[in-house]
């Protein structure tokens, strides 16, 4: 023990280990009224480790040969010690992630943090939710089983409405005129090194934004909950007699992730099925259409959508502006008062959002 | 909330919409075209009928299309009923047993060894008196009923065969059942699915012979073999068993963690 | 101080919990890892030489499926597994022909287990042996 202090002693002499501490950890101050939502990113956090740690080790056995993918995934799942394992934590740990990652959103947004100064936190967030769904969507066809195939096909199809361009789009993004051996070259590329780098970056950039700009106070439980930013100059937003983030908030944050990884593997080990269709496990066959193939969940609402519009490309054009409006989300809700129960109309539009988007999914699940 | 916080709330409704690049469209029509179906499936009675009832037929679930009983070439329009390409045409009453036999050699083994085979061409049942002609349907128990063989015989010896059959038949639907459901739950099925198919292949070849002792003496050794996949299946199950234990401490632990975690702040508080 | 008394509890309490994770989590991932047995010495099937004559074959069970031995005319000695490629039936030896007739849907291979004709898409998969002291081991390699 003497031993060991005498090392940090050694060390913190010589980089200042005490006062980096000091100032990021101990000393960093939360909000006083800051609640257990704020742990979602840490939950986020740890949820992307886990599909790395999990998608290096599968990378282990799994072979990307058009030939060959289905029967490594298969002998993973069955003839790899612990294989199934790792397989069914990694498919089943980027649906939980999703799952996360819209509440991440949906708390910020209720809590009307996204509003300036953060409008950065927001775009870089709302950026790695798509590449998150960039992620799922490529890594979805790399099983090669009928699901994966028959999926990705769908998907990519559609990009085809666009006009003048789409049909060209369409094979670039194959690889060929159909879903296909070169396909699986170029998404297993995207999805185990272009996307998960990308998505590295970002998070780093996510929390340098957040690191600069402080982080914001919940509305709740305060009598002035307008915005009081003023725009001239840097301001850091400090919390003075708030908590401290080491050990108050990393406890909380802690609690949170383990509340997570409890029903996280309660999906695994009781019902990872639940996001496995039987097609996942027959092997892909160019010739012979399932019926009734499905995108995931949380794609449901975006195939519904394309469903509904009579043309294709108003479906998409329909989803680009929606998109596009999310993202500018903060440029264009440019309104002071922060608390949601004082933003009627934002309230409309927000359960109503959450309710079309309900609506869309179990529509387009039961069509 | 002033005028521009509408946009805000517009954009928040239209969170339902999210993600631009999954779109989704119409599939793809998979699969070959066979000429021999492209005319025959547009003309109407005998020469179109065929297409109709094989559509509903065992051979078409497996993707056995009119060429591979009759020849010919199912790419060429112009030369796909040349007997120069192998055409046959529709066999005579009597080479009947040879045409299916080409593929089924092992149940046309026993046929022709049985009561029925023997009297062939002398008012005996072929092979498409019962599995029918085109809309060909898979053997089954079934297949084996009073209305169908009292056109020939009487249903006495027939209800024999069917009884000594049914406890095996349904073993082995039961079995099928299993693996069906182990195999859409990714457990490699592929070993148990040929060795149940191999078996109920050479059970029910042998019921061709329709000689009721046979049938009993076999009976037993094939649930002898079948008892042996149903080990395995009992191996799978006892897996399954372990991982939801494994499971179960998995959960807990992390819960308990959570408790702790948060015991441990509200000290802070 | 009852505070500190309770912390300690808990964080003691942690510290065991999360040894014993690590633990359970690094048997797992050990396993995964490491290599896959061989077990080929267990699966071996020693047959006398003189149970295989000439043209004939012999069936029997290795590695939990059926196989079969056949001593072609001239004396060359040939393992191979006797699961059809196509279904799963089990091929049976045609003596006159020296061929292996599925007799399921009519796959014929050779007596070397090249697909002759028929639906099976793949040959029938060798089987390494080693004949020595007049014993056949199937599942040796010579």
């Amino acid at each position: 023990m003497k031993l060991f202090r005498q090392l940090v002693n050694w060390i913190d002499v010589r980089i200042g280990v005490g006062e980096l501490v000091e100032k990021e950890l101990t000393g960093y101050l939360l909000p006083r009224n800051i609640n257990a939502w704020y742990s979602l990113g840490s939950i986020l956090l740890t949820a992307f480790a886990i599909q790395v740690v999990t998608g290096i080790l599968l990378l282990v056995y799994y072979v990307p040969d058009a030939d060959k993918a289905f029967a490594s995934v298969t002998a993973i799942m069955n003839n790899v010690p612990f294989g199934w394992l790792v397989r069914l934590l990694h498919a089943v740990g980027s649906n939980m992630m999703v799952l996360a990652l819209l509440l991440h959103m949906l708390s910020v947004l209720w809590m009307g943090s996204y509003k300036r100064p953060r409008e950065l936190n927001w775009l870089s967030g709302f950026i790695l939710f798509n590449l998150v769904t960039g992620a799922c969507l490529t890594g979805y066809l790399l099983p090669w089983s009928q699901l994966s195939f028959w999926a990705t096909t769908v998907a990519t199809n559609s990009v085809g409405a666009i006009p003048v361009v789409g049909g060209h789009l369409v094979e670039f993004l194959r690889g060929g005129k159909l879903v296909g051996a070169p396909t699986l070259g170029r998404f297993f590329a995207l999805h185990v090194a272009v996307i998960p780098l990308i998505i590295g970056a970002l998070v780093g950039a996510h929390l340098f934004l957040l690191q600069r700009i402080g982080v914001s106070s919940p509305p709740f439980g305060l009598d002035d909950t307008t915005n009081r930013w003023q725009g001239d100059v840097f301001r850091y937003e400090s919390h003075p007699g708030g908590i401290p983030f080491v050990p108050n908030y990393l406890l909380q944050d802690l609690t949170s992730i383990f509340v997570y990884l409890a029903c996280f593997l309660a999906v695994v080990f009781f019902d990872p099925y639940l996001f496995f269709p039987k097609e996942a496990f027959s092997p892909a066959n160019p010739y012979l259409t399932p019926a009734h193939i499905k995108p995931e969940w949380y794609f449901l609402p975006n195939y519904q959508t394309l469903k509904i519009f009579p043309s294709e490309l108003l479906g998409l054009a329909v989803q680009g502006v929606a998109m596009t409006l999310l993202a500018l989300l903060p440029f264009l809700d440019r309104g002071g008062e922060r608390h949601p129960l004082k933003r009627p109309l934002f309230r409309i539009g927000y359960v109503g959002g959450i309710l079309l988007w309900l609506g869309l999914m179990v529509w387009g699940h039961y069509s | 909330m002033n005028g521009k916080g509408f946009f805000g709330c517009l954009a928040a409704l239209l969170i339902a919409m999210a993600l631009l690049f999954t779109p989704v469209a119409v599939l793809a029509a998979g699969g070959t075209q066979i000429v021999c179906i492209t005319c025959h499936g547009t003309l109407t009675g005998k020469f179109g009928e065929p297409v109709k009832l094989w559509q509903g037929s065992v051979h078409a679930e497996n993707g056995i299309a009119c060429n591979g009983c009759h020849g010919g070439d199912p790419a060429d329009a112009a030369n796909a009923m040349s007997p120069a390409r192998g055409f046959l045409g529709a066999p005579k009453e009597t080479a009947i047993p040879a045409f299916c036999g080409r593929c089924h050699v092992g149940v046309e083994k026993e046929y022709r060894a049985s009561a029925h085979g023997r009297a062939l061409g002398r008012g005996g049942p072929t092979c498409v008196t019962c599995h029918g002609n085109h809309r060909v349907v898979k053997a089954s128990l079934e297949l084996i009923n009073e209305k169908s063989c009292s056109r020939c015989h009487g249903f006495e010896r027939a209800r024999l065969i069917r009884e000594a059959m049914a406890e095996t038949e349904g073993q082995m639907a039961a079995i099928d059942g299993r693996i069906a459901l182990f195999r859409g739950r990714g457990v490699d099925t592929d070993r148990l699915e040929k060795g149940l198919f191999a078996l109920r292949n050479s059970y029910r070849a042998l019921f061709h012979n329709v000689d009721v002792e046979l049938v009993r003496k076999e009976s037993t050794r094939i649930q002898g073999e079948l008892k042996v996949l149903e080990r395995v299946l009992q191996g799978v199950d006892e897996t399954e068993r372990k991982r939801k234990l494994a499971g179960v401490a998995a959960v807990a632990g992390a819960l308990l963690a959570a408790l702790l975690f948060h015991l441990l702040k509200k000290s802070y508080d | 101080m009852d505070n500190a008394g309770r912390r300690k509890f808990l964080v003691t309490l942690l510290a065991g919990g999360g040894a014993a994770a690590a633990a359970a989590a690094a048997w797992p991932l050990y396993r995964y890892l490491a290599p896959a047995g061989g077990g080929s010495a267990a699966a071996v099937v020693v047959i006398p030489e003189n149970e295989v004559n000439e043209g004939q074959a012999k069936f029997f069970q290795y590695a939990g499926s059926a196989a079969v031995l056949v001593r072609k005319r001239g004396g060359e000695l040939i393992a191979l597994s006797a699961v059809c490629t196509h279904l799963g039936c089990i091929v049976q030896w045609v003596n006159e022909k020296q061929e292996f007739l599925c007799p399921c849907h009519a796959g014929l291979y050779s007596a070397e287990g090249a697909v002759l004709s028929g639906p099976p898409p793949k040959p029938l998969a060798p089987i390494p042996f080693k004949v020595a002291g007049g014993t056949i081991r199937v599942g040796e390699v010579a």
